[in-house]
């Protein structure tokens, strides 16, 4: 379950980074290492938010900021979810 | 033909566009061998000029915005040399809003347009502030957080007054095309920090001088650009794009195809089944162009006092209901229409004028350019300008069908996609998966608006070509 979120996330910061997959590791920056603006933190956040069917809470924004963190967040989200359908 | 002889290309772009040629500068800079096919005579997309009996109008994009140090526009001007080939010229204010109680104009100084919005909405004071300092310096955070809001939702985080809120979306509509309730609030922010806080710069001699500048640049670089050339195909080999077919049957190879023209055409006409997966096109079909445009230019006899100072874009609207006045739109008569951008050019020659209007159909727009065109002249004559009629030389309109058939933009759509929160930021619209080497670059692709908008789309889609490039070479 984890590792196909850790692939399914990286498959989107990689194709709106342009990058390869192999080039992005859990402690990956988005920002700093990728040189992802705005837009395209937008725009990954949208599509984590699509590809995963979770919404992503203003609380929450800050902490998408490396692959790790976006793992844990979409983790938890998607346990928040399961419990609540559960 | 340059590279005389070879069919043969790294890149191939479909498009002369802002965006089309900023993508082909930065790759032929690079070292790629590209080719930019262009429909039209003259390269530019909406960033183009015409002249008539002596009078030199602009025909669509008529100024832009983002070239303050730090500004997207800035960078790639200066990067590619396109400074040293033309001069710009910046006009103050760049906007003003006028309606029958309220005079507000928009300047590169922000503190100047703050107090302009206080002396006029002295109840919101403070609240003026810190909108126009999440403008200016909102993180990274408070614009992801944006994503979901309409620009109405973002507004109302700030102020109460109704007065305001329509005040400050009126340069929206006429930007966007979408009344507040309907447009992202991203979107709208992107449109204040990139046209109305660092708004009214113009290239001397005209818009066209700008996409002349980047294609002169281009062809300078060692690419190729071919006008009056129209794509009929995309060529496909294996999910993979193998280079475009003219309607004239030439065929050009290269394992690159960026689209820069209107992405209905891409999917549907340039490529359509079996290439494009029925889903994709199902979700394309779904998708809301943004609405068009009826445009005057209007070559006037001489200055007279009643004429707005040049280069200032002047937003009038006569009520404070934009979402009534984007339904009155969408009948497309203009005799209904209360809101109009009317701007005079920097020689003081001329003056164009638009509302916000809708296609409707290509003989409705035949039959009706001459009325249309005269009830725009009207509307203006009477709200701002007295005694106009008296002074025009010489008079011309664009109506959607005009902008489509210079374009190939669907319906004339002045925008790309309506840029309302769930159309916002789609990323398989510009890099879709399913075809190997295919890019989007423009107002199509979900990503971006105007001139700033879209040359950030071209940079954004270069940047990502070489840096791959480079990896595949490297690797040999």
């Amino acid at each position: 379950m984890a590792d196909s979120i850790e692939k399914g996330i990286i498959d989107i910061v990689a194709d709106i980074a342009g990058v390869e997959p192999d080039e992005i590791h859990p402690e990956t920056n988005f920002a700093q290492d990728l040189e992802i603006d705005s837009i395209k933190a937008i725009e990954i956040t949208v599509a984590i938010e699509k590809k995963f069917k979770v919404s992503v809470r203003d609380e929450d924004v800050p902490k998408i900021m490396t692959l790790q963190q976006a793992v844990e967040l979409v983790t938890k989200l998607l346990e928040q979810k399961g419990l609540m359908h559960g | 033909m340059g590279n005389a002889g070879s069919d043969t290309y790294d890149a191939v772009i479909i498009g002369a566009g802002i965006g089309g040629l900023v993508c082909g500068c930065y790759l032929a800079k690079a070292g790629m061998k590209v080719l930019i096919a262009e429909q039209h005579h003259k390269p530019g997309g909406y960033c183009t000029s015409f002249r008539r009996k002596g009078f030199l109008f602009d025909a669509a994009a008529h100024s832009f915005g983002g070239y303050r140090k730090g500004g997207v526009v800035r960078k790639i001007i200066t990067e590619l040399g396109i400074d040293q080939k033309l001069n710009i010229d910046c006009f103050q204010p760049s906007d003003t809003v006028r309606t029958l109680d309220y005079t507000v104009s928009f300047w590169s100084d922000v503190e100047h347009t703050i107090a302009e919005f206080e002396r006029a909405f002295p109840a919101e004071r403070d609240r003026i502030r810190s909108f126009f300092t999440f403008l200016q310096s909102g993180s990274r955070e408070d614009l992801i957080r944006l994503r979901v809001l309409t620009f109405l939702e973002f507004l109302n985080t700030f102020f109460t007054d109704a007065k305001l809120k329509a005040v400050l979306s009126l340069p929206l509509f006429g930007n966007g095309g979408l009344p507040p309730s309907r447009l992202s609030a991203f979107a709208g922010v992107k449109i204040f920090s990139e046209f109305l806080l660092d708004g009214g710069y113009y290239p001397e001699g005209g818009m066209q001088r700008l996409s002349d500048a980047f294609a002169q640049t281009f062809t300078e670089s060692g690419g190729v650009l071919r006008l009056s050339a129209d794509v009929q195909n995309i060529l496909v080999n294996n999910c993979s794009v193998g280079g475009i077919r003219l309607a004239s049957g030439e065929e050009f190879h290269a394992p690159r195809v960026i689209s820069n023209c209107d992405a209905r055409q891409t999917f549907h006409t340039l490529l359509g089944r079996p290439h494009v997966p029925d889903d994709f096109l199902h979700t394309l079909d779904g998708l809301v162009p943004s609405s068009s445009l009826f445009v005057a230019y209007l070559g006037i006899d001489q200055s007279f006092s009643a004429l707005p100072l040049p280069g200032a874009n002047i937003w009038f609207m006569p009520h404070y209901d934009l979402e009534r006045a984007f339904e009155v739109s969408r009948q497309g008569t203009i005799d209904h229409n209360k809101e109009f951008m009317i701007r005079l050019s920097p020689d003081a020659k001329t003056l164009l004028a638009f509302v916000n209007v809708q296609y409707i159909g290509k003989s409705y727009w035949s039959a009706q350019k001459e009325d249309r065109l005269q009830a725009l002249l009207s509307l203006v004559e009477t709200r701002l300008i007295p005694g106009l009629s008296k002074h025009v030389m010489v008079r011309e309109g664009a109506s959607p069908h005009t902008l489509y058939r210079y374009t190939r933009n669907t319906n004339g759509a002045a925008y790309g996609w309506a840029s309302t929160p769930s159309q916002f930021l789609m990323p398989h619209f510009r890099m879709p998966s399913f075809l190997k080497g295919l890019f989007l670059v423009g107002h199509w692709t979900t990503l971006a608006q105007g001139i700033p908008g879209v040359m950030y789309s071209g940079l954004e889609t270069a940047t990502k070509i070489t840096k791959r490039r480079a990896r595949t070479l490297s690797c040999h």
